[in-house]
């Protein structure tokens, strides 16, 4: 089984919940509850991340999806025109493990989450920016389902 | 955002009637959150019972929550879906919460104290 589907959503947090059940909809075929979660929740933070820092949630700017399925994995990517994500905010997330000392309140996260849950919630994730758009790469590998 | 409160003692009991607590809902959580604390509620307890789904944004809500009522306020989470349990393991955001699988079970533990 293979193919692709892309979709495109206006810079609008309040539309990102169309992107995350279509996305679901998909994953839902192809694997488990748990792979499909982790995916939705991979594909938001991404979709949230270019709409508020990338286009500083001004509306009327293109976010583009697009799902590949091959047997064994799904690969999104993410496509956008915002200026690019700083590499030090890539190399603070790729760092993050969440230690903080759950005692102490002070240190427990409110923001700065949603790249290192990317992280976390996907086998693979890879970002470039180039003068026609950026790329947010992620891969999530699957299990094949029986008769698959 | 639709939030139903109803007061059982010292508790507040916030139910979230959303299926998402994200980006496009945080910051009227927070909202929701600043004012009843601000009026004087620092034991509550939030039924996510409905919410099937909570992002970073949402999370940090709850953070912000949880850090509003203070040290010594209450700020428990009942009924986490399993897709939300598992953003909250992945983030160890379980270590943090007071975490129980229904409000009548969250009320009797926190009546007494």
């Amino acid at each position: 089984m293979g193919g692709s589907i892309k979709l495109s959503v206006d810079s609008d947090l309040d539309l990102v919940v169309l992107v995350a059940n279509a996305v679901r909809g998909v994953c839902l075929e192809l694997a488990s509850e748990e792979t499909v979660d982790a995916i939705e929740r991979a594909v938001v933070e991404a979709v949230n991340n270019v709409i508020k820092h990338g286009y500083g949630n001004d509306h009327g700017h293109n976010v583009d999806i697009s799902l590949q399925v091959a047997s064994d994995r799904i690969v999104v990517d993410i496509d956008d025109q915002a200026p690019p994500m700083p590499r030090s905010q890539l190399r603070k997330a790729a760092a993050h493990r969440f230690d903080f000392d759950a005692a102490n309140a002070g240190e427990i996260p409110e923001s700065g989450m949603g790249l290192a849950i990317i992280r976390m919630s996907m086998d693979k994730v890879e970002y470039r920016s180039r003068p026609d758009g950026n790329r947010l790469r992620m891969t999530k590998n699957i299990p094949l389902k029986d008769g698959r | 955002m639709n939030i139903a409160d109803q007061r059982k003692g010292s508790l507040l009991v916030a139910v979230v009637n959303e299926k998402r607590i994200d980006a496009a809902r945080s910051t009227a959580f927070k909202s929701y959150v600043d004012d009843k604390v601000g009026k004087g509620d620092r034991r509550i307890i939030v039924d996510l019972t409905l919410v099937q789904f909570v992002d970073s944004s949402g999370l940090g809500a709850l953070v912000f929550g949880l850090k509003r009522v203070g040290s010594d306020g209450l700020f428990a989470l009942v009924g986490l879906s399993p897709s939300v349990m598992r953003l909250f393991s992945m983030t160890r955001m379980d270590r943090v919460f007071r975490l129980y699988p229904t409000v009548e079970e969250a009320v009797a533990v926190n009546s007494a104290s």
